[in-house]
């Protein structure tokens, strides 16, 4: 019993992490059609960051409060320099964002060198229920990813911003049409988006530490979470997220690790492959 | 907002644009006199066979790392500037067939030239039409997304595949494996495995420029420009794509098994997604579309990172990165057009006509 429920905790706090990386990249694709390749980088510079605030001696928590207004910030400006004039294609965006996060990545590695650096947890320490520990930071993580989809959520679904920001995906000329800024939409989309990695970076610094390839591993990973859980709606990618996160977390249970890990993007690629819509099809939130 | 506008007009006419751009690329090409390509190759071509003669030892042994890489460009080049399938997971054919020839190598002692070089060939080529053939063949037409994340994903699972799998070697790979025979002869680096690969990367290139300026080349620009014009004149796009992706395995399977040779061990990055990157790379940079941009664009690439890497080994992806970028945004059509222009990257097709390559594409079938 008490080694189901450790399991199923273990399982529930991947899943969370790949739902907060997923987030950023969901909204980014569903809303403005491109694939950021330089998700995963994101997700870096807001480990990074976090790591820079404790190295400087301030408190984790200031640094990772800071992470996703400075990568949101960064994710406005390249939004604004570059990635505009991709909108037109979506190949192209794919390459120009990688070379963007190519540029990322390794300014990142020459920063730290080629070192795992930790980062203690803000919050340590263990939650004990009866015989059972789990730790209490990844038990945070969880409360904070069901706190920003469900703030995401209301503000594409409830806000006049996220109406606009809709309206802008649907058809944007007739946005345009009635007075809506659609390239400030975009930049801001895509502000948002990013800050959204930054924060999922600034969060699992402490579990999985911070090297330059961070990004990277959870790149593809997010890639087919959205497209299992369908482009087009905000619902779609977190879905596919919170499948992809809990098959990877699942499986290692029960087979070899290596194997688990081949098999998920395996039956991922299978599955988009005969249901090309995703999980939830459909545009919208 | 004038200019952020036009972007968006840009968005959703982008059609206009990429003709504007043609035509504009023709224009300079008209200016730069006609028959670039045949100098820019030719120079290549004089250039590669002199090399080893003024080269210092280590530097051919370099150079021929270069030249399989530029093959292994090529495949890519195939897929991507010709067919237009975003291939991210090039180097899964280039690894496996390295990790194939490197186990004939060790388990049956087979080395024999005749033997390694069209066995890696034939792995690319299967590995390539599996993979190929499951995305992109079916019964709705895949998306670029699709075909470019599926590749991007086979690459990294047998990244891990090979890195989680003793027989392979684990995380070291397979190491010191025995040198490429022809009869008692053995191909150790040096100046005869330089000519060898240099005469192969010949062929191969020869190949596929007929291939390219055949019928069925001018079907795949035309599928790259438009698919579904193609498809209107009744072509079988999927089925193109899968025998140029088929292709495209097999001359990067013929590179990974040089590799493989050459350097003597093949470790699980081969088949991983830093390789399939690499190789954008250098087609990127060179100049997709054409067959000697790939080649130029291996070359400088490799090149300038050698060079570079003694004193600048830190910064040197970053500017990688930043020039790219650059590219990208302001060459879309690589350096090579620069000297080049759309007409002769397209090349011409029924004599001495004097159309422009897209109207010659719309009359091709």
């Amino acid at each position: 019993m008490a080694n189901a429920f450790v399991a199923a905790f273990e399982i529930l706090s991947f899943g969370a992490i790949i739902v907060l990386i997923v987030l950023g990249l969901g909204i980014i694709a569903s809303m403005m059609g491109i694939f950021n390749f330089a998700q995963g980088e994101f997700v870096l510079l807001g480990a990074y960051i976090t790591y820079l605030a404790y190295a400087k001696g301030l408190p984790i928590w200031a640094g990772m409060v800071a992470a996703p207004f400075v990568v949101g910030a960064l994710g406005f400006v390249l939004e604004a320099l570059i990635i505009r004039r991709f909108y037109a294609a979506p190949i192209v965006a794919m390459l120009g964002t990688y070379a963007l996060g190519l540029i990322i990545r390794e300014s990142v590695r020459g920063l730290i060198g080629g070192f795992y650096l930790t980062v203690p947890e803000p919050i340590g320490g263990s939650i004990d229920i009866g015989a059972m520990h789990i730790s209490a930071w990844r038990f945070t993580i969880i409360v904070i990813t069901a706190l920003v989809m469900g703030g995401c959520y209301l503000l594409l679904a409830r806000t006049s911003f996220g109406l606009r920001v809709r309206a802008t995906l649907e058809n944007p000329s007739l946005a345009r049409a009635s007075g809506i800024s659609t390239p400030l939409i975009y930049g801001a989309t895509f502000a948002f988006g990013a800050a959204l990695a930054g924060l999922a970076g600034a969060l699992i610094v402490p579990v999985f530490s911070l090297f330059a390839d961070l990004g990277l591993r959870f790149l593809i990973q997010g890639f087919v979470a959205v497209m299992v859980g369908g482009v087009g709606s905000f619902i779609g990618p977190v879905a596919g997220a919170g499948v992809i996160g809990t098959l990877s977390a699942a499986l290692p249970w029960v087979m070899a690790p290596v194997v688990a890990d081949v098999l998920v993007f395996v039956l991922a690629i299978v599955f988009i492959k005969f249901r090309p819509q995703g999980l939830i099809a459909g545009k919208g939130v | 907002m004038p200019k952020s506008m036009s972007v968006v007009r840009e968005a959703i006419a982008g059609d206009e644009a990429d003709d504007a751009m043609a035509e504009r690329a023709v224009a300079e090409q008209v200016a730069a006199g006609r028959k670039v390509l045949p100098i820019v190759e030719g120079v290549v071509l004089v250039a590669a066979l002199v090399a080893p003669l003024v080269l210092q030892d280590y530097l051919t042994v370099f150079a021929t790392r270069v030249i399989i890489l530029a093959l292994f460009a090529l495949s890519f080049d195939l897929v991507w500037g010709y067919a237009g399938i975003m291939s991210f997971g090039q180097a899964l054919f280039f690894g496996s067939a390295g990790y194939g020839v490197a186990l004939l190598a060790r388990d049956l002692d087979i080395t024999n030239i005749f033997l390694v070089l069209p066995a890696g060939t034939l792995i690319g080529l299967t590995f390539a039409l599996l993979l190929g053939g499951f995305l992109l063949l079916g019964r709705h037409p895949s998306s670029v997304i699709f075909v470019s994340l599926g590749t991007l994903t086979g690459s990294y699972a047998a990244d891990r595949l090979a890195r989680g799998w003793y027989y392979l070697g684990g995380q070291n790979g397979i190491p010191s494996i025995s040198s490429m025979t022809l009869g008692s002869y053995e191909f150790s680096e040096g100046p005869p495995f330089y000519y060898l690969v240099l005469g192969l990367l010949v062929v191969v290139y020869l190949l596929c420029r007929f291939l390219v300026r055949s019928q069925f080349g001018l079907a795949l620009a035309g599928l790259r420009e438009n698919e579904q014009r193609i498809a209107f004149f009744g072509y079988k796009t999927q089925h193109l794509k899968a025998i140029i992706f088929a292709i495209g395995g097999a001359v990067a399977g013929l590179a990974g098994s040089l590799y493989a040779f050459h350097e003597g061990f093949v470790w699980p990055n081969m088949v991983g997604v830093v390789v399939s990157t690499q190789v954008v790379l250098y087609v990127l940079f060179g100049g997709s579309g054409t067959l000697i941009g790939a080649v130029i664009g291996a070359v400088i690439v490799e090149g300038v990172s050698f060079w570079l890497s003694d004193n600048y080994r830190e910064v040197w992806p970053i500017i990688l990165g930043v020039l790219l970028l650059l590219v990208i945004l302001f060459r879309p059509l690589g350096l090579i057009s620069f000297v080049l222009g759309e007409r002769e990257r397209v090349g011409s097709f029924g004599g001495k006509s004097r159309k422009t390559g897209k109207e010659k594409r719309d009359a091709a079938p």
